[in-house]
């Protein structure tokens, strides 16, 4: 185990520890009964949002049956588009990457995106250790690292603060690690947001070195893709001359087309919007754009172990979204932090013993923190049925079984401390499977009902501290049906059947038909019978090494003796994708999508301004004039028409500090999509390097109506070139770091003015 | 058709007004159940606590106490998921672990899950009724069990059950979808958890001020009961069976047996 959660309890003592806590228990219901509520909104907007969830899970399915294959063919496109790939098998091995990596840059400070996977290794821990600063950049990871505390959410991770709580945090500790708070910081969001602005600033300006995951990378285009929404993530993107992504092996998606259902089932289900205002793209080095050194550590760290039980392996499907949290009951109550570790919640309570193994006493009592009320699988985007390896898992800690750890497989023996369980459960059982028995068990339990406690001493507390028994009946109905009808039943059925004859994998019923209900007979065979190679306690077997490049070979023997159930002719497009989701959820003309895009650009708080070609440029200056700027900032390629006079305007080529004084920039972009409010930057022509649009306070971003207007996810992404890095950007920079509430402005443009500049009905016409 | 009840152990033992009321209800829509006495627990305790091998046997003798039935009715929304889900996935999991003897064994099983239905599915799918002619001059407050609503997909037809009754005033149960708590052994594995849900569950309960709270598991009433009388709250719980069984001729005294 990690050394931050080293020594936690199991989850219930955890759980109670947090329900005593009443600011608490009321931070996490507020802001999850928020977040609940929206997402259910943003999902129900989506007709075909049953069909999307069935292709992002079919479509993770295909992809973790052959991960082996999609790895090594993400790490062909990447290197061949100037990125490179490094293979770690375990957090120290990948946090001794990043930190080499680091090191021979002669850096001595790290940016950091917002990543579960590099708090899952605990690299910031790592970077530390070697002197190296790491600063994390995120609204709320800040409001964790500056507290000394640790995340309780996915999505937000200081969501067990609220905003007072956050004021206190940033006006004491802010100035330790930089710019310290303003004197007069209130709880208001949008001051709280405005004063980790100013204190990051300083650090994107001068970091040379960032450090992100990844949502998603795409084996086919090598594309990385980090979904995000204050613009810390394009800053760190884009700023720094090195950038290295630690990116978990279940990451990939097989091709560019596959992000048309994740694009649209992640946002809604994360921060439950149509789309989260930035997403960036990059497919390994942009020369003149960006970082010029770019890193992808492929993080394996149990994912391969995970991946070789058939039934936990769905929990690979995950891609954070957190809605899962959100609408855990049990998760309100008992906070992020009882479940030690990275991933809190019913997706942590599946994963972290996959991940670490259940042989720790908090990692054992984690598939039991859930009443398996199914509502987290409801809401999973990729449909991971939750409950179900809760249950499994469950098994494996009370009856053993064959499990992989470190890339070993071996037959793992029952976690300690349920003993007297399992005497109970088998007692139960034979009781249970003697109706003739339980009849007279009831018989006598009814006779002394007027006796029964009304309080249970010894583990019975747990249900009578807070609830009174039930009455018990004088008679059973078993014993009423029997007084009315006779006991008619057949005969042969009212015992237990005699067990059949002993098959070769040992027998179905573990039952002595003879014998007293106490009286145990072992079965033949273990109870979890596994292949007679693994059998026996820790028969371990080695697999793949650590020789060659890195842990690459070590990475892919574990894969692939982990998807030893696929069949050796099974080929990727074998596994069922049905596509069945709608193309576009618009019926109708062009001129209705320019009308959505306007509208839902509006929503999500971005100012649309209406005009024809002749009006542009005097749209442009009016808007410029309106905001007061002397210095704008434009691509070498924006038409010399839409350079308003008067103002001074400067080239992107401009050492960074002086870019950071322009106090607008104009662009065009590439294509807009109705349905989301989203505009997409690719680089060409009017819209320059990524960080043009970014650096500045106020955008003013031009989009061609009907040409540049498509209707959906599905259909931009046909439009784009996974080459070209490209910005999407829905609405300005916002978070909903603060009691999961939405505030428009962080370190994005604050303003987003679009200027639709429509050619008229007369002149439309798509291709 | 031949119908069976399978009243499940805990409506046996400790809740045997509900199977009662089933048999009452199921003969005066004309329906003669049959209660095969080699039937007992689905086994869903010794599942869901991660002791399926101990539940092999109890599904085996759900297959062998339902043979030949075409339905086999539940009032419990559990434990028909119990056996729907679950049984067909221990077939599978004995297939993997090269058990194909129990798997064999166990197809009866994943048979009889095929046959078994909900009380309230069987009323509306396979009868067709929603209109019981049951009377209930009382006002109710309706509680949809995760196991109902989320595994077994119940969608509207309990409530269409309870507005076809007479006299019955149906109050909203605010946060009804949410989870009462029991959760079968997580009620003493995570006891304060589970008594904190409880306590919200039948908070929201007695806000209606309803009469009576109804479901169709008598396993998530036994602990939202349990919470309620601890607390002094009137509200009585009951299974959807018993008000659908009452009549003018035979009311419901709605007083805590």
């Amino acid at each position: 185990m990690n050394p931050v959660h080293l020594g936690m309890p199991a989850f219930p003592r955890g759980a109670e520890a947090a329900l005593g806590d009443a600011t608490l228990r009321g931070n996490l219901r507020h802001a999850t009964r928020t977040i609940r509520d929206k997402r259910a909104r943003a999902v129900a907007e989506l007709s075909d949002w049953a069909e999307l969830r069935s292709a992002g899970a079919a479509l993770k399915d295909r992809t973790l049956r052959h991960l082996d294959t999609y790895l090594k063919q993400a790490e062909t496109a990447i290197t061949a588009a100037g990125g490179q790939v490094h293979w770690a098998a375990d957090a120290a091995a990948a946090n001794g990457i990043v930190t080499g990596l680091v090191r021979r840059t002669g850096a001595d400070e790290v940016v950091k995106v917002k990543s579960m996977a590099t708090q899952e290794i605990e690299l910031n821990e790592a970077l530390e250790a070697a002197g190296i600063a790491a600063h994390e950049t995120d609204l709320a990871e800040l409001i964790v690292q500056l507290g000394d505390d640790r995340p309780s959410h996915l999505l937000v991770p200081a969501i067990h603060r609220n905003r007072s709580e956050i004021r206190d945090i940033f006006r004491a500790r802010m100035a330790d690690r930089g710019r310290p708070a303003p004197e007069e910081l209130t709880d208001d969001p949008r001051a709280l947001a405005e004063a980790a602005r100013l204190h990051l600033r300083e650090k994107f300006l001068r970091a040379r070195v960032a450090v992100s995951g990844a949502n998603f990378l795409v084996a086919e285009t090598g594309t990385l893709v980090v979904v995000e929404s204050e613009g810390n993530g394009r800053m760190c993107l884009t700023l720094p001359d090195t950038l290295i992504s630690v990116v978990g092996i279940e990451k990939v998606v097989p091709t560019w087309r596959d992000l048309e259902v994740f694009l649209q089932t992640l946002p809604r289900s994360s921060t439950a919007e149509r789309m989260n205002p930035y997403t960036s793209t990059w497919t390994g080095v942009t020369p003149g754009d960006g970082p010029q050194s770019c890193h992808v550590v492929l993080l394996d760290n149990g994912r391969s172990d995970t991946l070789a039980d058939t039934v936990g392996r769905q929990a690979l499907r995950c891609i954070r979204c957190s809605a899962c949290l959100n609408v855990c009951p049990v998760y309100e109550r008992a906070g992020g932090h009882a479940y030690g570790s990275a991933y809190p919640g019913p997706i942590g309570a599946i994963l972290t013993p996959q991940l670490r193994g259940t042989t720790g006493e908090l990692d054992a009592s984690l598939p039991f923190a859930s009443s398996l009320c199914g509502a987290c699988h409801e809401v999973c985007p990729v449909a991971i049925d939750i409950p179900e390896v809760l249950v499994h898992l469950r098994e494996r800690v009370v009856q053993g079984g064959p499990v992989t750890l470190g890339g070993s497989r071996f037959h793992q023996r029952p976690a300690p401390g349920h003993r007297a369980e399992r005497t109970a459960m088998r007692a139960a059982r034979l009781l249970l499977d003697r109706p003739a028995l339980l009849a007279r068990a009831q018989a006598a339990a009814g006779r002394a009902r007027n006796h029964l406690p009304r309080r249970l001493p010894g583990a019975g507390r747990a249900w009578t501290d807070s609830r009174d028994l039930p009455v018990v009946p004088e008679r059973s109905f078993r014993s009423w049906w029997q007084e009315q009808h006779g006991a008619a039943a057949p005969a042969s059925a009212a015992t237990p059947a005699p067990a059949p004859a002993p098959a070769a994998d040992g027998p179905a019923l573990a039952v002595d038909a003879a014998g007293p209900p106490t009286t145990i007979r072992p079965a033949t065979s273990p109870p979890a019978a596994s292949p007679p190679a693994e059998a026996g306690a820790r028969a371990a077997e080695p697999v793949g090494s650590r020789e060659g490049t890195g842990d690459r070979t070590l990475v892919l023997t574990r894969l692939r003796a982990a998807l030893r159930d696929v069949p050796r002719h099974e080929r990727p497009q074998d596994v069922p994708v049905v596509r069945d989701y709608r193309r576009s959820h618009r019926p109708g003309t062009a001129h209705d999508a320019v009308e959505l895009l306007a509208a839902n650009l509006a929503d999500y708080r971005a100012h649309v301004h209406r005009c024809t070609p002749a009006d542009l440029p005097e749209t442009i200056a009016g808007l410029l004039r309106r905001r007061g700027t002397e210095v704008a900032l434009a691509p070498p390629s924006l038409p010399a028409s839409w350079r308003t006079e008067g103002v001074r305007w400067l080239t992107e080529d401009v050492p960074l500090a002086e870019l950071a004084t322009a106090d607008s920039v104009v662009t065009g972009c590439a294509v807009a999509v109705a349905e989301t409010g989203t505009l997409v930057l690719d680089g060409g022509p009017a819209q320059g390097l990524r960080r043009t649009s970014l650096v500045p306070d106020h955008h003013v971003c031009v989009v061609h109506a009907p040409d540049q207007v498509v209707d959906s996810v599905p259909e931009v992404l046909e439009r784009l070139d996974p080459a070209r890095p490209l910005t999407w950007i829905s609405g300005p920079s916002a978070t909903s770091d603060i009691e999961l509430d939405r505030v428009e402005g962080v370190h994005g443009p604050r303003t987003l003015e679009v200027v639709l500049v429509d050619r008229g009905p007369a002149l439309s016409g798509r291709g | 058709m031949r119908v069976a009840l399978f009243v499940t152990c805990v409506n046996d033992t400790l809740y045997p007004g509900t199977g009662r009321a089933v048999v009452r209800l199921l003969r005066r829509l004309g329906v003669d159940v049959e209660f095969p006495q080699a039937q007992s627990c689905c086994g869903q305790p010794q599942f869901n606590t991660g002791y399926r091998r101990e539940a092999e046997p109890l599904a085996l003798r759900h297959a062998r106490a339902f043979a030949g039935y075409d339905h086999v009715v539940t009032p419990s929304a559990s434990c028909a998921a119990m056996v729907r889900d679950n049984y067909p996935r221990m077939r599978r999991r004995a297939l993997d672990e090269g058990r194909p003897g129990a798997a064999a064994a166990l197809a009866d099983a994943v048979d009889a899950a095929g046959r078994t239905v909900e009380l309230t599915e069987f009323l509306v799918d396979v009868l067709g009724v929603t209109d019981v002619g049951a009377w209930f001059p009382h006002s109710v407050t309706y509680h949809p069990t995760c196991h109902g609503l989320r595994m077994l997909g119940l969608g509207d037809r309990p409530r269409r059950l309870l507005a076809a009754v007479e006299g019955l005033e149906l109050r909203e149960l605010p946060g009804a979808e949410e989870c009462c708590g029991f959760g079968g052994t997580f009620a003493v594995k995570n006891a304060a958890v589970s008594a904190s849900m409880g306590t919200d569950k039948a908070a929201a309960v007695t806000a209606t001020g309803a009469e009576a709270l109804c479901a169709l598991d008598n396993s998530c009433l036994m602990h939202i009961g349990g919470t309620l009388t601890r607390t002094g709250a009137p509200t009585r719980p009951l299974h959807l069976a018993e008000i659908l069984a009452a009549t003018r001729a035979e009311p419901h005294p709605l007083e805590t047996p």
